[in-house]
């Protein structure tokens, strides 16, 4: 989005904020060019938006198959390149491999998601962005980008729909 | 004289009734999400003298009977330590399996009762869940600790080397050292990942070093629809991986002992037992550490009420339930098996040396929580649960005690039976305690231990609803 057409509305309640969006699509406005910013999870279905498309679930799979693997090579590569030999038991017990391949997996599984959130949000993003902090207080923000063409309408049809405020906004520090 | 009764309208009072004693529930309470956020940054920030120093007391003691005495252990020798032929394992390796225990409340109540929607969990869960780093962190120092000459503890990581040792990779310490690694890991993220949101808020309240600092911990959060859901769904996948983590985690610890011959620790059903205990002794110190937030943070009475108090009361009864049934099982078998072994085991608690200790660990264990737990009054008074809490955690320490550097005393050669005498390890243990207690106290200052966000939420979802003459609570579900 580029800055320079940037708003931010701000409501204090999720109904009129997904009001919003419809009357926004009313006007030309394309889903892609609006968001919305809130201090709790609504999901898509409350807000009226298309679902947000997660790859965090494949994240969380590789991970497993990752870890895996790793379990494998250690439990069985470590054996094959050093045999110990103990207590009559075989060089690959399967039992014991269970239980380091279990661990080793889930460790894989959870480092993947934690690093799948960070790396599908983009974090760490420090810098410049469109905020504002009553967000965090409970506002629901709807940021959107429009033309200029379109100003007057846009505020007239959110101030309508109790938008407490609407303006061009600059990006913040976060 | 004549009297002319009057009759009042009966729904008016009973609805006044019925609504003060719905306000009793946090969820059913609620205020602005601003008054929220400045409640929770107000407990961050406002630190009484005797706060301060209480924790400095705490860190001083952490830094001499902890570091000091383990430093003081290495330069003399493992010798200061009670540890000796036949019990190798002694006071350390049950410190050791009782922090391991403690850091199960954590993921107790996080990540189960997330999975099941228990509403109660809300407040509680980043209190509980940083138990379990805490206790993890505490814990994992043990294995350490005990090793002796800690320098050379690099020679049993499983490599082969030069010296010959050649430490078996398939062996139950290591599955100790990678179960208790992942467990660590994964509930430290499991910490950070509902902390985000939370840190940006106080990023937004945040002046001087304060805003550095959650500025940095919130990675650039805005709240942005797409940074929910995905955070959203990694918490969910995150609660449903990590419970059977968790229960690997103390079933591997079990398996220490279990994998031996030794009478007492050699049982099949010794993983359930010790996560049934884990679970049991955790839940008592999430009872007895919200009483500590609640008297010692400003705010924490809106947050943590009595029916908090009251829900964890309810689990510590089930689990003191479920502790005693493992023990009657495992003693059951044992008492009417007729190994010679076991019997010896079992004279030695009942009649012998360690009768008063495992008489102890029953009136703790059993007799303390099965007379006072039904009590709903009992449940709901912060400072009795605080009480019975501690008693239930002396108990399971003593079950630890017993278990670790008691039988082991009483092995399959009554030849080799000597007493244990503990030397340094009680002072050790003591700093252990006192590093938790610091940690948890300062990082109660630095970091929002209400998830504010959650609590936001469920007020959002909960709400009264008319049935019939009756308001209900209702519960929507938003995700």
């Amino acid at each position: 989005m580029p800055e320079a057409n940037v708003h931010l509305a701000v409501f204090n309640n999720v109904d009129p904020a997904s009001e919003a969006i419809v009357k926004l699509r009313e006007l030309g406005i394309q889903e892609d060019e609006m968001q919305i910013l809130s201090g709790l999870p609504y999901t898509s279905e409350m807000l009226g938006r298309a679902r947000v498309w997660s790859m965090i679930p494949k994240f969380s799979i590789a991970g497993f198959l990752g870890g895996f693997v790793i379990s494998l090579l250690l439990n069985l590569g470590s054996v094959w390149q050093y045999p110990l030999h103990v207590g009559g038991l075989p060089l690959y017990p399967i039992p014991t491999t269970i239980v380091v391949t279990f661990e080793i997996s889930m460790l894989g599984l959870l480092l993947f998601t934690f690093l799948g959130v960070i790396w599908e949000c983009g974090f760490p993003s420090y810098g410049k962005k469109i905020y504002s902090k009553e967000i965090s207080d409970g506002y629901i923000g709807l940021e959107f980008n429009c033309p200029a063409d379109l100003h007057t309408q846009v505020h007239e049809a959110l101030s309508a729909l109790g938008a407490e405020w609407i303006h061009r906004t600059e990006a913040v520090d976060l | 004289m004549t009297t002319k009764a009057i009759s009042l309208p009966q729904s008016q009072p009973r609805e006044h009734e019925q609504e003060d004693e719905t306000r009793e529930h946090l969820l059913l309470d609620p205020r602005p999400r601003s008054e929220l956020n400045r409640m929770v940054m107000e407990s961050m920030l406002t630190t009484t003298p005797v706060f301060k120093i209480v924790l400095g007391i705490l860190g001083l003691l952490a830094a001499v009977c902890l570091f000091g005495a383990w430093i003081y252990m290495g330069l003399t020798g493992i010798g200061v330590a009670g540890v000796r032929r036949p019990s190798y394992w002694g006071m350390f390796i049950a410190t050791f399996v009782f922090w391991i225990g403690i850091s199960h409340a954590g993921t107790f109540v996080s990540a189960i009762l997330r999975v099941f929607k228990a509403e109660f969990r809300r407040p509680l869960t980043r209190a509980a869940e940083l138990m379990t780093t805490f206790g993890l962190a505490a814990g994992a120092m043990y294995p350490l600790i005990h090793l002796g000459r800690v320098w050379v503890g690099y020679w049993i990581l499983p490599y082969p080397n030069n010296r010959w040792l050649w430490p078996n990779f398939r062996s139950p310490l290591v599955w100790d050292m990678i179960a208790i690694t992942t467990y660590l890991l994964g509930s430290t993220m499991y910490v950070l990942l509902p902390l985000i949101p939370d840190a940006a808020m106080a990023r937004d309240r945040s002046t001087g070093w304060r805003y550095w600092f959650f500025r940095i911990l919130a990675l650039g959060w805005r709240g942005a629809e797409g940074e929910w859901q995905r955070l959203r769904t990694a918490i969910q996948i995150f609660a449903f991986a990590i419970i059977p983590v968790m229960f690997s985690v103390h079933t591997i610890v079990s398996w220490d002992f279990a994998v031996s011959k030794t009478p007492g620790w050699h049982s099949t059903i010794f993983g359930p037992f010790f996560v049934a205990g884990a679970i049991f002794s955790g839940v008592s110190a999430v009872g007895m550490i919200l009483f500590m937030i609640r008297i010692s943070m400003k705010n924490m009475d809106y947050f943590i009420r009595p029916e908090h108090f009251d829900a964890i009361g309810k689990l510590m009864l089930i689990f003191s339930f479920t502790w005693a049934y493992f023990y009657f099982n495992e003693y059951l078998l044992a008492w009417y098996g007729g190994d010679l072994s076991d019997q010896y085991v079992w004279q030695a608690l009942t009649k012998g040396d360690f009768a008063w200790l495992w008489y102890l660990m029953l009136i703790c264990n059993v007799v303390v929580p099965w007379l006072t737990l039904w009590s709903k009054r009992v449940r709901r008074t912060p400072w009795m649960l605080f009480g019975i809490g501690f008693i239930i955690n002396i108990g399971m320490y003593t079950e630890r005690y017993l278990i670790v550097p008691g039988m082991i005393t009483r092995n399959r050669f009554p030849f080799m039976w000597d007493s244990y005498a503990m030397r340094i390890e009680p002072v050790i243990a003591v700093g252990s305690l006192c590093l938790f207690l610091f940690l948890y106290g300062l990082l109660s200052r630095f970091i929002p231990l209400i998830p504010i966000w959650e609590v936001h939420e469920g007020q959002v979802a909960t709400m009264l609803r008319r049935i019939g003459k009756a308001k209900v609570p209702t519960i929507s579900e938003l995700d």
